[in-house]
């Protein structure tokens, strides 16, 4: 069957129904498989097995017991049977009236004084009730159910359920606990980077000592050193000046040597190469001479000149002779 | 705490292996506020070395340098301070290095929010740590030093005292490019100002330049060596022996020796010297001023008037040298000077 809400609203909403009415469902004789949900099939009422049929007003009620002596039933069954078989014999035993002839009827008639109409119809007759107008309902009273099983309290105390305390340790420790972890990480990097520096300072200051005892050996040195070079170089000066003196006075020496008899060598050698001389010798040997040298080339040219025409015309008139010769042969 | 989605300042971060490389997808987003929270996220996570190993092994620093470009300065001042913490581990330091991020950085020098220019100079300080980083910043020396000179006009003391330490290391392994950019007048101009930290930075970046020829050289023509007696004379030890320390090198060479006699600064040098009724920690954190000050003094007993004026005073220096000086640094070092002090052109050995 479905299961239908217990407290559906109408539709107009007027009413609640505590069990809504439903039309009578039609239920087969065996029992359906219990996992089956099936479709609620409306039956006809008017077929319904259940449904009481006729009168009721001489139906015999169903006893309340539930399930009879099995002796009392099968004593009832007897009692039934053997009222029904006497019934039966009584009814064979029973002379009837005789059957009625042919072209007639039995009817049953009324032999007694007064006639009574005799009908299905039963006299009823119709009385009416009326309640009260309603009345408004009396608070219903408390219901208290009848104490059944064992009692038992609960109280929930201030603090069972959520304690504070409790609660936020966990928070605060995460909190607490990542701000410190960071804080202890930045510390240690800031320490770090201190170490870091406070030892490259140790190592200045130890090599700036050193250094400055090696610059200040090397600037020692430099000082010795570039004494050293002058005082030698000083040395190597008086060194140069003394046999530049000495170069000095060797040459001094030999000079005056050298010159000693330099002046009659010069008078020999110039009056060698003819420096001193006679004007009037000079005069002519630079003058005269070459005017006559030069008159006497030109007269010898001339004659030279004279000659050699001569020996042309000597050559000219042998030739032609020759060839007057060879002419005249 | 990062990841906790109440705070909303920073950005959500996903579970264990997933979250750095999320955050960096994150970092791609258009809008500034998304990147800003994931760069404030990441910045609590990437304190954690294996954390920034993964990320270096990953290869995602190249996001970062599209983000030091941004338009909004807050980002870029993130995005420093993020690479602020990378530095603050070896891995972190060597990947800067090898992704080349010195140029940008150098860009974000002259960048116009000063948040930003101080991140920038707290990153080249921290990577100054290894001496690589103090190579690779050495290119950028004259552009510090130009810095240096600006920065004196908006007077951010922090900014200065960044800048100077940094200047210090890089000069430790070559002096030459700072004293090229006239680095001593610079540091002379910061000698006397009221701040103690700028005072010890840049008395040990002038340390730290006086170690070559050239430095003590220009240190002596500069006429620094005044404004150091002075300073010998500061309340901060460190300051003190980083003055101390200039003395010394200066006094190498002649020129030095003969301001510095002039300027009689061996009765201070000695009195520094001879602290009696010290105690344990003072001793510790004076050492280097003793020692520095001891070989100052032996390089100035190489000339002679500091010979005579130190063969007075030699029985101060002989106790430092005995055996009860536990320090054996110091005491060598005394040695030293008493020899040097006591010697005659008839003495064997060398000069």
């Amino acid at each position: 069957m479905a299961f239908v809400s217990p407290t559906k609203r109408d539709q107009n909403g007027s009413y609640t129904f505590s069990s809504r009415p439903r039309p009578v469902e039609d239920r087969s004789k065996y029992r359906e498989p219990p996992s089956e949900q099936t479709q609620s099939n409306y039956g006809n009422i008017m077929y319904d097995r259940r449904v009481v049929r006729g009168n009721t007003y001489a139906q015999q009620i169903i006893p309340t017991t539930a399930l009879p002596d099995p002796v009392e039933v099968q004593r009832q069954q007897e009692i039934r049977r053997r009222t029904v078989a006497t019934k039966r014999a009584r009814e064979q035993c029973r002379t009837r009236t005789p059957e009625a002839l042919q072209g007639r009827k039995h009817i049953d008639v009324q032999t007694d004084l007064y006639l009574e109409e005799l009908s299905d119809v039963i006299v009823a007759s119709d009385i009416e009730c009326q309640t009260d107008a309603f009345l408004d309902k009396p608070a219903t009273p408390l219901f208290i159910p009848a104490k059944s099983g064992k009692d038992v309290e609960t109280q929930i105390e201030e603090g069972e359920l959520f304690d504070f305390d409790r609660e936020v340790q966990a928070l605060l420790e995460v909190l607490v606990g990542k701000t410190v972890e960071q804080s202890l990480e930045e510390v240690m990097e800031e320490e770090e980077l201190a170490g870091l520096r406070a030892q490259q300072r140790a190592f200045r200051e130890l090599r700036n000592n050193e250094l400055e005892e090696v610059l200040r050996l090397k600037e020692q040195e430099r000082r010795s050193s570039k004494e050293k070079e002058r005082r030698i170089a000083q040395q190597k000066e008086v060194l140069r000046k003394e046999r530049e003196v000495a170069e000095k006075i060797a040459a001094r020496a030999f000079t005056q040597q050298y010159l000693a008899d330099l002046l009659p060598a010069v008078f020999t050698s110039l009056r060698s190469h003819g420096y001193f001389y006679d004007p009037v010798e000079k005069d002519i040997e630079t003058n005269f001479f070459p005017w006559l040298m030069a008159e006497v080339n030109n007269s010898l040219e001339k004659r030279y000149t004279a000659r050699a025409l001569l020996d042309t015309i000597i050559d000219d008139v042998a030739w032609k002779r020759q060839e007057a010769f060879k002419d005249t042969q | 705490m990062a990841g906790s989605p109440y705070d909303p300042s920073r950005a959500p971060v996903a579970y264990g292996r997933r979250a750095v490389p999320q955050l960096f997808s994150e970092l791609q987003q258009q809008e500034a506020p998304r990147r800003l929270r994931a760069l404030a996220s990441l910045c609590d996570l990437l304190r954690d070395p294996e954390r920034i190993s993964c990320t270096v092994s990953g290869g995602s620093l190249e996001q970062l340098k599209v983000l030091l470009k941004d338009e909004d300065s807050i980002v870029r001042a993130k995005t420093c301070e993020l690479l602020h913490l990378l530095t603050a581990h070896r891995i972190g330091r060597q990947a800067l290095l090898s992704s080349s991020f010195l140029p940008h950085l150098s860009e974000l020098m002259d960048d116009s929010s000063s948040s930003c220019r101080r991140n920038v100079q707290r990153v080249l300080n921290r990577l100054t740590l290894m001496p690589a980083g103090a190579e690779a910043l050495l290119t950028l020396v004259p552009k510090l030093m130009l810095k240096l000179r600006e920065e004196e006009e908006e007077e951010e003391e922090d900014v200065q005292v960044l800048l100077l330490s940094t200047l210090s290391s890089c000069s430790c392994l070559d002096p030459l490019p700072a004293l090229a950019s006239d680095g001593v007048s610079l540091l002379l101009h910061k000698l006397s100002d009221s701040s103690t930290d700028i005072r010890r930075e840049a008395t040990a970046a002038l340390m730290a330049l006086s170690v070559c020829e050239e430095g003590m050289r220009q240190v002596c023509e500069e006429e620094v060596l005044p404004v150091l007696v002075d300073l010998l004379r500061d309340k901060d030890v460190e300051v003190q022996a980083n003055a101390a320390g200039v003395i010394m090198y200066a006094a190498i060479i002649n020129e030095g020796k003969r301001q510095c006699l002039d300027l009689d600064v061996i009765p201070i040098l000695l009195s520094l010297v001879s602290q009696d009724g010290e105690e344990e920690k003072d001793k510790e954190r004076k050492k280097a001023l003793v020692m520095y000050s001891l070989r100052a003094l032996t390089a100035l007993a190489e000339a002679p008037q500091g010979r005579c004026l130190l063969l007075e005073q030699l029985s101060l220096l002989g106790r430092r040298s005995e055996a009860a000086e536990e320090d054996q640094d110091i005491r060598r070092n005394a040695q030293n000077a008493v020899r040097v002090i006591t010697w005659t052109p008839c003495n064997t050995g060398d000069l």
